[in-house]
């Protein structure tokens, strides 16, 4: 009764939010080169990517547009690997005179001494790296013999900066699942605050290594293991954004599943196309810095973004969750729209 | 206004008061930090010349850089009171001898600016 009125007011909630769609969290995708070959990604990245680095200065053009950024409005660089790109604190400090935050997601493979210094000093605010398991299984999935004990290197350099907001991201998948724990008891002992796990989205090189995605029995595993996680105050362990846990929604995060993508949640992309979570099908891209005003983009299109309902079909169309999930994450979608690609709702059903 | 109050009435059931944080899958934490910006210029206390290579740090912190051909440096560091910077002359005889000092920053807002005059050894 009480958690159903929960609900609904979440629900009132997200329409508000949705109706002021505040952007405060801009991804920039300024390189898809990737010193890294993970089996997983979802990009498709590589050494020799299709694309040059996108210019700073186009960038900051479409910065610009945004004259009143919100109290928190934030530039997240994302690539390929973001530190690949050699005026990185250059980018960093042109955002920060803007009176902006930023913030950078890193493999930790470049991420050394030096590095670390020379990003605070360009007033690096927020850092998120992947570790994707224990030495072995780590190393597998990044395709890497020796990621594991630069990315081992990185963690240590940020955790030792109280400025830094930093946590740590996992993809689980069937090696590194067994590994939980320990990765777990891993990162406390490094003094590491934050963990996040994810699942693979079944898109890009991923789709082709089954040994990437969990079964039904691990997914729920990995539910319990977060749930169990989050009752201890040594790290806080939590679910990613990704989608709708159902009965486990509340117990593996803080809020209940909310996708902000176009909502609060903008990108510019590599060839300059505006969209919101990068991982999102490139189909959804309402517009491009080239030739557009990137700000009028964001305050009168994304309109497939800020009103769900033609996810209302395939397996969605029968859904009593409906109203909670809206389809899941908007990057469990294609440019078909026909169907949702993952629903983690009822894969953890399917064992109850 | 309208959403704080529904933010308010959802976290006063409970539901946490973190409602406006958020990060995407494949994005950082949320930065709520503050910064100040440490901005300056080194010169010598008798000639007025710039001196380049001197380092300046943070103390208790990881930070430095080096002054430039101007004299000059800037970086970001995090805010506190009463931050110790120290300027340092590192580099043997190469742009001359310098005496070590070091300067405490008391209640800055967003950013100073710091005028350095170092002492020939
Ligand atoms: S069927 Fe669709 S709406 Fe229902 S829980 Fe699954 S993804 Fe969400
Ligand atoms: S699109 Fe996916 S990653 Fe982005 S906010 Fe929605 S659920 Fe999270």
């Amino acid at each position: 009764m009480f958690s159903s009125f929960k609900k609904l007011l979440f629900r009132k909630f997200k329409r508000s939010e949705t109706k002021l769609h505040e952007l405060n969290y801009l991804f920039w995708e300024c390189t898809t080169r990737c010193n890294l070959n993970c089996l997983h990604c979802g990009s498709d990245c590589s050494k020799d990517s299709l694309y040059h680095d996108m210019p700073l200065d186009d960038f900051l053009s479409a910065l610009d547009t945004v004259k009143t950024p919100s109290k928190n409005f934030m530039v997240v660089l994302t690539g390929g690997e973001p530190l690949l790109r050699k005026d990185i604190e250059l980018c960093g400090r042109a955002i920060k005179k803007r009176g902006m935050k930023w913030s950078m997601v890193s493999n930790g493979h470049l991420y050394d001494k030096e590095k670390h210094i020379s990003l605070l000093n360009a007033g690096l605010g927020a850092l998120t790296i992947s570790l994707d398991g224990l030495e072995e299984s780590h190393n597998w999935l990044r395709n890497s013999k020796d990621s594991f004990s630069r990315v081992s290197n990185a963690i240590n350099l940020a955790v030792s900066s109280s400025r830094l907001y930093f946590d740590v991201v996992t993809c689980i998948n069937k090696r590194n699942f067994q590994e939980l724990s320990s990765i777990r008891n891993y990162l406390i002992q490094k003094g590491v605050k934050a963990w996040r796990l994810f699942t693979i989205i079944p898109i890009g090189r991923a789709i082709r290594n089954p040994e990437l995605f969990l079964d039904n029995c691990q997914l729920i595993e990995l539910m319990e293991f977060i749930n169990k996680s989050r009752k201890s105050s040594a790290i806080d362990v939590k679910f990613s954004c990704e989608g709708y846990v159902g009965n486990y929604e509340l117990k593996v995060r803080d809020n209940y599943f909310f996708c902000r993508a176009g909502i609060n949640i903008g990108s510019i992309l590599i060839d300059g196309s505006i969209s919101a979570c990068p991982n999102i099908d490139r189909d959804f891209a309402q517009g491009n810095i080239y030739k557009d005003n990137f700000y009028d983009i964001w305050q009168t299109k994304y309109e497939l973004f800020r009103n769900r309902r033609w996810t209302n079909i395939g397996k969605c169309a029968e859904c009593a969750d409906y109203k909670d999930c809206q389809g899941n994450g908007f990057h469990y979608w294609q440019g078909d729209k026909k169907n949702v690609l993952v629903c983690h709702n009822e894969q953890l059903k399917k064992q109850h | 206004m309208k959403r704080n109050l529904i933010g308010k009435v959802i976290g006063g059931l409970s539901l946490t008061s973190a409602m406006f944080v958020f990060q995407a899958c494949y994005g950082t934490p949320q930065d709520f930090g503050l910064d100040l910006l440490v901005e300056g210029q080194v010169k010598s206390k008798i000639s007025g010349l710039p001196i380049k290579g001197i380092k300046v740090s943070v103390a208790d912190n990881l930070q430095y850089e080096y002054t430039n051909d101007e004299g000059r440096f800037s970086f970001y560091t995090e805010k506190r009171d009463n931050l110790s910077i120290l300027f340092e002359d590192i580099d043997s005889i190469q742009n001359g001898i310098y005496l070590n000092r070091d300067t405490v920053l008391k209640n800055s807002k967003e950013k100073v600016f710091l005028d350095i005059k170092m002492e020939e050894k």
